[in-house]
């Protein structure tokens, strides 16, 4: 049914990819492999021709957890039961997880089939009984949901897999081969799941014309005659399945000297890297090279050339890298320097580590410079009295300033179900996915909880009329699942566009800070909403949408000028938030409010009524009143000497969290959760 | 039922070259892996593809079999997807028919899209059947997603994951099954409505931007042609039953065709320039290019690759690969990025 497999030695390039697969093929203690990169380098390709190169195995004939026979005590019941049934060698199992696996057919769960038959709980094995002793194979990990990327890497790491669920507690091994892809722009994998994965590697298309000629070709003459192409490297392949199993043989001879181990352990710590699965990794890594060379000692140039593999996953981004580097990341170069992505990281780390004055790029033009500054009026109330509308009149815009990675943000969890994707705040869902976290009554939603439905049958079967079944269930018995997943929220952006906030190239950071908030929306999978406020009114520059891309575009063309009409921007914000709210009473949007907070427009009309901004912080008051909504204030304000603080009081009046523009990065968290202490 | 919907015929939509040279050539070449639109409304996007139904090739498929299995496929793989619907295999009736256009609409659950358990079934009698879904019935088709940019993320998901290995695989409650999905991926999407997960992108073969005609003749012909169309669609199309019939021949030409041509290897040479001036992720583009330049030869009649081939192919298998960050636009100029890439780097 599959399609015929590439073989594993026909691909060309990809060097990298090739020895960690073949690494933790031999040694699968040197942990998963972690594949990052670009679409289209056969990165499953060579996951998938990896089967072929390893060794069959033994199993009995209808086992369900591919049991090993020479193992005895490892055994399931059928085997236990089954012992006359001779074993057969077959290939070993590849199973790719699919994106939208339940936890119960990941670790396994009761099998209603026997259930509903025989009244007999028994356990229905999952994926990952199927995986062992062969590879499990997960594309676009950094897309499964949390609790299953939780649940796959202890069995991966403990070689055990534990099943605490639906009434059923069991273990059973599950030693498997790891193998992860993904790709970087849809989001990271969090840093404890990086930490598992003992390789990495990171790949990209080759660069050079004649290999890829070379590569399309054999492409080709794959897809015409699979059968003929695969016959024409089948020597090959059988070379290297013979020096694999050649390797696995001597692995266990392999030793590696105290000098190395110290070797190890120093690199490691050289690196900055955390915990010590590095050290052990890079030693199994170590060793499984070396059994594939046919050597039985591992020496430091070894562990030199394959540290990459297990260091560059890990190393911790530490401020300032030490200057003189040590002898290695020479050794490492070759990785690194063709990785643009890796030194553009480099480069904005190190502006981040820099005073935010050097940073932005050239401030307005001269021209400005006819807008007073707020120096020249530290009255209280200073937007008002402060400046005419001609200085303000001229309409700039501004470059997109450096963008970061943005801290956590999502909203409180509830009771309400939800229907929707993303990957924002946890709720309960209202569809056949996310994780089973208890069971509940029947709502008609047909995702119904069999276990739970099976104990609540269960006390009335002696009463109740058998049909052909076990068990008699009844309409009053059924339960349902109630599911709990990640749900992109709706954010509001409301930008402060005045002519405040062109000075001191005060937008271009800021546009660079909402920059970074979409892109964390496009990784979560967010709705979002762009509402400018300038001149006499606000604008809503883009309704609510998945379109992320549409409001990164407006953001870059968005004008800057004029006054600060923060009450219209609020009454505005309101409304779009009350619509989307009235559109669907479930959502939780969140508001992002980016202003210096010298709001000197009123709604009403400056004769009448109240001050702009104690209009604008009534309007506020009220609007904190509906708490589904919920808000942030981002102060474009630099800290210093003149700083009125109206955005904190802005805040305040909206209940809202209060942030610096700096404040926002991720690597700033601490400092936020020691201020809020 | 849905039969008897009279459909516009391909061969009387004006203009939109691109569209459909990149249909047909999916049509000849089923591994070119599928075609995304991309267009504002109304430029005869959905028109198109529904169109296509009439000047697509037969197949042979085993009688009544929801998976659309062909009479060649293995007996073990007939036989396993037989006993998952309930089914004893007795001896197979094998009928022709057209390739199908199986439609994906954007509100469809996921277990409408991959397939679940009946679960009535489940409780009644206790048996585990499978009831396939959207992606068994496009095996060996078309399956035309309308918005795709707006279909729900785990959809997304599911459709990547079977689109790479031609197999759907159901893994939840308690059913473990796969059965073989080829299809050719079709997407329209107004991109004002957002883009494209770029590895969604990726997985559509060409992908052509169209919009409006601007010429006032050919605008005031696509008047007339609809409206004789609404007055009377049998009529209409038995008015266009001589083109489309030619276009159905000349395509089936090209089916034959398609296995002879040959290419030189200063060509793969400029394909894999191309690729690099421009800045492409991966190799996909590449295998892509070769295989839509082989099928142009084809659809010309030629069994040997020129230069313009792959230009033109070049034209349909990179806008959407150009390399660009999450927020960026997709290209619509592929000459101006070469420039502007090969300035940059001399």
């Amino acid at each position: 049914m599959a399609k015929p497999l590439y073989p594993f030695v026909a691909i060309s390039g990809q060097d990298d990819l090739k020895e960690a697969l073949l690494i933790t093929a031999v040694n699968p203690a040197s942990g998963g492999v972690l594949i990052r990169g670009e679409k289209g380098t056969a990165k499953s390709t060579a996951a998938r021709g990896l089967i072929e190169i390893l060794p069959q195995i033994k199993v009995r004939p209808g086992c369900p957890y591919t049991c090993d026979p020479d193992y005895p005590l490892e055994e399931c019941d059928y085997c236990k039961s089954h012992e006359d049934v001779a074993p057969v060698l077959r290939n070993r199992p590849f199973l790719t997880l699919p994106l939208n696996a339940t936890e119960d057919r990941v670790t396994g769960g009761l099998d209603f089939e026997v259930a509903l038959s025989t009244g007999e709980r028994r356990n229905a094995p999952g994926l990952l009984a199927a995986a062992h002793r062969g590879i499990l194979y997960i594309d676009e990990v950094n897309l499964l949901d949390d609790h299953l990327v939780d649940v796959i890497l202890d069995a991966a790491s403990s070689g055990w897999n534990i099943l605490e669920r639906e009434g059923i507690s069991m273990g059973h091994p599950a030693r498997f081969i790891l193998v992860g892809t993904m790709n970087p722009e849809e989001g990271d994998l969090r840093p404890q799941f990086l930490d598992r994965f003992g390789l990495s590697v990171t790949v990209e298309g080759v660069k050079d014309h004649e290999a890829r000629v070379d590569l399309m070709l054999r492409r080709e003459e794959f897809d015409s005659d699979p059968g003929a192409f695969r016959e024409k490297y089948a020597p090959q392949t059988e070379a290297l399945r013979y020096k694999l199993k050649e390797a696995k043989r001597i692995l266990p001879s392999v030793r590696i000297s105290s000098r190395v181990k110290n070797f190890i352990a120093a690199l490691c710590a050289e690196n900055h890297v955390a915990g010590h699965r590095a050290d052990l990794f890079l030693a199994e890594a170590a060793k499984a090279v070396a059994a594939l060379g046919g050597f039985f000692d591992v020496d430091e140039e070894l562990v030199l050339r394959i540290s990459p593999l297990v260091l560059a996953h890990r190393r911790r981004d530490v401020a300032p890298p030490p200057p003189p580097p040590p002898p290695q990341p020479q050794e490492e170069e070759p990785q690194d320097p063709e990785d643009p992505k890796d030194e553009e990281k480099k480069d904005e780390d190190q502006k981040d580590n820099e005073p935010q004055e050097e940073n932005p790029p050239p401030p307005p033009p001269p021209d400005s410079d006819n807008t007073p500054e707020p120096d020249e009026s530290p009255a209280p109330e200073p937007p008002e009295n402060n400046r005419q509308d001609e200085g303000y009149a001229q309409e700039e815009i501004f470059a997109i300033g450096d963008t970061f990675q943005v801290r956590k943000m999502e909203t409180a969890k509830d009771r309400l179900r939800r229907r929707g994707s993303g990957r924002r705040s946890r709720s309960r869902a209202s569809q056949k996915q996310g994780r089973y976290v208890k069971s509940g009554p029947n709502l008609g939603q047909g995702d119904i909880a069999l276990d739970a439905t099976l104990r609540a049958a269960a006390p009335y079967q002696i009463s109740r009329e058998r049909r052909d079944l076990a068990i008699t269930l009844e309409m009053s018995d059924i339960r349902e699942r109630i599911r709990e997943k990640k749900m992109g929220n709706h954010l509001f952006f409301m930008v402060d566009a005045s002519g405040s906030m062109g000075a001191r190239g005060r937008m271009t950071a800021s546009k660079g800070a909402i920059m970074s908030l979409l892109l964390d929306a496009y990784q979560k999978r967010d709705q979002v909403a762009l509402i400018s406020f300038r001149r006499q009114g606000a604008t809503v520059n883009l309704p609510l949408t998945t379109s992320v891309d549409m409001a990164g575009k407006l953001l870059a063309e968005m004008p800057v000028g004029g006054r600060t009409p923060l009450s219209a921007g609020l009454s505005t914000t309101h409304r779009e938030v009350r619509n989307a709210l009235i559109k669907n009473p479930l959502a939780r949007p969140i508001v992002i409010l980016i202003t210096d907070g010298r709001g000197n427009v009123s709604l009403e009309g400056e004769s009448k009524g109240l001050a702009p901004f104690e209009e604008a912080l009534k309007l506020a008051r009220a609007m904190s009143t509906d708490d589904r909504v919920k808000y942030a204030v981002v102060d474009t304000e630099e800290p210093g000497v003149m700083n009125f603080g109206l955005a904190v009081r802005l805040a305040e009046a909206l209940g809202a969290e209060y942030f610096r523009t700096e404040d926002l990065k991720a690597q700033t968290l601490v400092d936020i959760v020691r201020q809020q202490m | 039922m849905k039969k008897n919907i009279p459909v516009y015929p391909f061969a009387a939509i004006v203009g939109q070259e691109r569209m459909k040279l990149g249909l047909i050539l999916n049509i000849i070449n089923p591994t070119l892996s599928g075609v995304l639109i991309r267009g504002e409304k109304g430029t005869a996007k959905s028109t198109a593809v529904r169109a296509l139904a009439d000047i697509l090739p037969e197949i042979e498929v085993i009688k009544g079999d929801p998976f659309q299995l062909s009479p060649d496929e293995d007996d073990d793989t007939i036989r396993e997807l037989s006993e998952a619907l309930g089914r004893k295999t007795g001896p197979l009736e094998v009928e022709s028919r057209k390739v199908k256009v199986v439609e994906l609409p954007v509100g469809a659950t996921e277990d409408r899209v991959v397939g679940s358990l009946d679960l009535e079934r489940a409780l009644k009698s206790g048996e585990k059947r499978v009831e396939p879904g959207l992606l068994a019935a496009a095996h060996r088709g078309i399956l035309y997603v309308d918005e795709v940019n707006l279909l729900d993320d785990h959809v997304v998901d599911v459709l990547l994951d079977s689109a790479a290995m031609g197999v759907n695989t159901i893994e939840r409650e308690g059913v473990s099954f796969a059965h073989p999905a080829q299809f050719t991926l079709v997407g329209t999407m107004n991109p004002e409505e957002g883009e494209l997960r770029p590895q969604l992108l990726d997985r559509f073969g060409l992908c052509v931007n169209i919009e409006g005609i601007l010429n006032l003749d050919d605008r005031v012909s696509v008047m007339e042609r609809r409206a004789k169309f609404e007055d009377d669609p049998a009529q209409f199309n038995l008015s266009f039953q001589k083109e489309s019939q030619e276009l159905t021949s000349r395509i089936n030409r090209a089916r034959e065709i398609l296995p002879k041509v040959t290419f030189t290897r200063e060509l793969l040479v400029r394909i894999a320039k191309f690729c690099l001036e421009v800045g492409v992720d991966g190799h996909r583009g590449d295998i892509i290019i070769l295989k839509a330049a082989k099928t142009l030869a084809a659809w010309n009649g030629r069994e040997e690759i020129e230069s313009q081939d792959v230009e033109k192919a070049a034209e349909l298998a990179l806008p959407h690969r150009v390399r660009r960050q999450p927020l960026m636009e997709i290209a619509d100029n592929l000459d101006k990025i070469r420039k502007m890439r090969t300035q940059g780097a001399g």
